[in-house]
């Protein structure tokens, strides 16, 4: 419903007129009110939904009139909202099968394996519904982090998680083998899970969260929010792979607190024909540490892959990267948003942002908006853009070598997108994520 | 060999005639220069030899051995046989010179009903042949001619060429961005692949190039059309006299 009306003088005048709440919006508040009495967590945690459900039901899903949704209106494309998935039976062959391919058979091994909203095979580690794992202090902290208030997808996420993994790293460990979460549902449904890490003091990890739907998967809706805190001297490689197909939606969000002389090397490829929005904040709390971006997404007919970032430097001599390379193809549309605060007395900081994609089709949409937000007066801070179609003059070099052109522009394609893939340093896991991405470029 | 006819040249979107009647051959086991004053559509010659997008051909014919090649794509002429070493040679970010080598090569083959090469075979071959151009194997692992130095680049074009064993070779302004040492290499390297079996179109502005690989005839290109062709000895003449004789005639 229109927010004015005309007046009886013929001018408009404002009133105040509650909007309409949409199809979605609705389902989403029933399937709270279904659910609520067994989601699991605490008193506190019951009232932290409460506020949370009561925040989404007066805000809506954001439309494009929220600056950060501003070419993702959520609004308009989410038509529907399925139910909330609250557990079903694990198949044996489930974290495999959800893996892919490409990820060898020791990635499984271990896997943290969520299906249909519940944990199913901790891999060592702890799940959210459990009760005494929920109850610990650093995870009560974590979910009553306010900024998780800021937008409706991420109350959507508060209100109705149902599980997700508990990961804690103690200080000075040196994790071997990558930590794989991995996560599937059935059609139809709405997952929503929460993931909360904390990383202690000089410890390495690599952590992987995968959501791949297979390709004659039917229609999903996904939620996952995943808060890590870092402590001092910790090294975090973070990769995220998520593969939704036409007419299904993911919603993510990182939010990343950064201790001092931290290395935090987060990667996202997003694939497919569905609508994605990854979302990833990284707040800088300790000086000389540094964030180390790169996102990759191939984006096919329809779909709409979004990344947006806010890195937030709070503290001197920090080092932010961000490296975003798209290939669109059809009407697909991605959009790169890259807000990076440089706040007072944050100086020395050192940003540098690029943002680019590969259109496949004349019709496709590259929305790519660097914002950066300096608050202090000695800092290096750059970005950069480009769309461009495959350089002609580059087919017909590889042409003029007999490779024929089907396959010229196949191997230009991938190498555009492999630079950014390039930035994942642990063999298996940038072999993995190429694999991945040459399948989806050849489908 | 090489017969180029009666051949008429424009860009596709614009009207003004670059070849005008253009009529050469090159035997098989021949090495033929082309000289010619800027502008005078060396490079024109050169990319429609290999088959590049943009232009017309708006008569005439370019046959290689007895086969009309203007209506094959690039790859096809490739495979044919012709390759170019391009004035200018491509940087390609994130193709490893490895990859793209091998990619290349097992293409034409399969295309000339040769076996393709097997990783070891492939290596081997590579190292014997980076090792005689001076090139560092290291440096081929490294994305095509990306970060390379002009001479890099151009050693590195000789190297595809004589992975591809083409049998008829275009090089166009081959020596240009060459100091003296360079040259020296990426003319020996070119020398080697001189052979009974292959045809050879060098085209240059300077002589210098000429004193390296020396041709057995050299044209003089001037308007869209050969205005001259003589022997070696054209090349020296040019050196003291300039194009002035040329550039000033009407075609």
């Amino acid at each position: 419903m229109d927010g004015t009306l005309p007046g009886t003088d013929g001018t408009r005048r404002d009133m105040t007129v509650q909007m309409l709440t949409t199809k979605a919006e609705q389902a989403i508040l029933k399937t709270f009110e279904d659910n609520a009495a067994r989601l699991p967590g605490g008193k506190s945690v019951a009232e932290l939904r409460r506020a949370a459900i009561g925040a989404f039901a007066s805000r809506g899903l954001p439309s494009r009139r929220v600056e950060e949704f501003k070419y993702t209106d959520l609004k308009a494309n989410l038509r529907e909202a399925f139910p909330l998935v609250t557990g079903g039976a694990a198949d044996a062959d489930t974290t495999h099968g959800a893996l892919g391919s490409h990820f060898g058979p020791e990635f499984a091994a271990n896997a943290v394996s969520v299906v249909d909203g519940r944990g199913t095979s901790s891999g060592g580690h702890t799940f959210l519904a459990d009760s005494k794992a929920v109850s610990m202090d650093w995870v009560q902290a974590a979910l009553a982090d306010e900024s998780l208030a800021a937008s409706a997808d991420l109350l959507l996420n508060t209100a109705l998680f149902t599980d997700g993994a508990v990961i804690d790293v103690p200080a000075g460990a040196d994790v071997a083998d990558p930590v794989v979460i991995v996560a599937s549902a059935r059609d139809n449904g709405l997952a929503v899970l929460r993931h909360i890490i904390r990383v202690g003091k000089g410890a390495k990890v690599t952590l992987v969260e995968v959501e791949r739907a297979p390709i004659a998967a039917g229609l999903r809706q996904s939620s996952a929010v995943t808060q890590i805190s870092i402590a001092d001297g910790a090294e975090v490689v973070h990769i995220k792979v998520v593969e939704a197909h036409k007419g299904s939606t993911h919603l993510g969000h990182w939010q990343v607190r950064l201790g001092a002389n931290v290395s935090y090397k987060p990667f996202q490829l997003t694939l497919g024909e569905g609508l994605v929005r990854n979302g990833l904040n990284v707040d800088f709390t300790g000086q000389h540490s540094t964030l180390d971006f790169g996102g990759a997404s191939v984006v096919h007919g329809s779909g709409h892959a979004d990344s947006t970032l806010v890195v937030d430097h709070k503290v001197p001599h920090c080092t932010s990267r961000e490296l975003y390379k798209t290939v669109l193809d059809g009407q697909a549309r991605a959009v790169f948003q890259g807000k990076v605060i440089v706040q007072p007395g944050a100086q020395k900081t050192d940003g540098k942002q690029m943002a680019q994609a590969l259109m496949l089709s004349p019709d496709a949409e590259f929305d790519s908006k660097p914002e950066l937000e300096i608050y202090a007066d000695d800092v290096i801070c750059g970005h950069g853009s480009t769309a461009a179609e495959i350089d002609p003059d580059l087919v017909f070099y590889c042409t003029s070598r007999g490779i024929p052109t089907a396959i010229a522009r196949g191997m230009l394609i991938e190498s555009f997108i492999a630079e950014a893939i390039e930035k994942v340093e642990h063999d298996g896991l940038r072999d993995a994520l190429i694999g991945i991405a040459r399948d989806s470029l050849a489908a | 060999m090489l017969e180029i006819k009666n051949l008429h040249v424009k860009l596709e979107d614009e009207d003004k005639a670059i070849l005008k009647g253009l009529t050469l051959t090159v035997p098989k086991g021949e090495v033929h220069a082309i000289m010619g004053p800027n502008g005078s559509g060396k490079s024109t010659l050169a990319y429609v030899l290999a088959g590049r997008e943009g232009y017309e051909i708006t008569d005439g014919d370019i046959l290689w051995n007895g086969e009309s090649i203007i209506e094959m794509e690039p790859d096809e002429r490739a495979a044919k046989g012709v390759f170019l070493a391009f004035q200018y040679p491509m940087e390609i970010p994130g193709v490893a010179g490895l990859t793209f080598l091998r990619t290349a090569a097992n293409a034409v083959r399969k295309r000339r009903d040769m076996a393709e090469l097997s990783t070891p075979e492939f290596l081997k071959v590579v190292k014997e042949k980076a090792a005689k151009l001076n090139i560092d194997f290291e440096m081929l692992k490294r994305p095509v001619n990306v970060g390379f130095s002009g001479g890099e680049k151009k050693r590195s074009e000789i190297l595809q060429m004589a992975m591809l064993e083409p049998s008829l070779c275009v090089l166009d302004e081959t020596d240009s961005g060459l100091d003296i040492d360079a040259l020296k290499v990426v003319s020996d390297g070119v020398n080697a692949l001189r052979s009974p079996d292959r045809a050879m179109l060098v085209i240059t502005h300077y002589q210098r190039l000429l004193n390296h690989i020396v041709p057995d005839k050299v044209h003089v290109l001037a308007h869209g059309r050969i205005q001259r062709t003589g022997g070696k000895e054209l090349a020296l003449e040019l050196e003291t006299s300039g194009y002035a004789d040329y550039t000033g005639k009407a075609a």
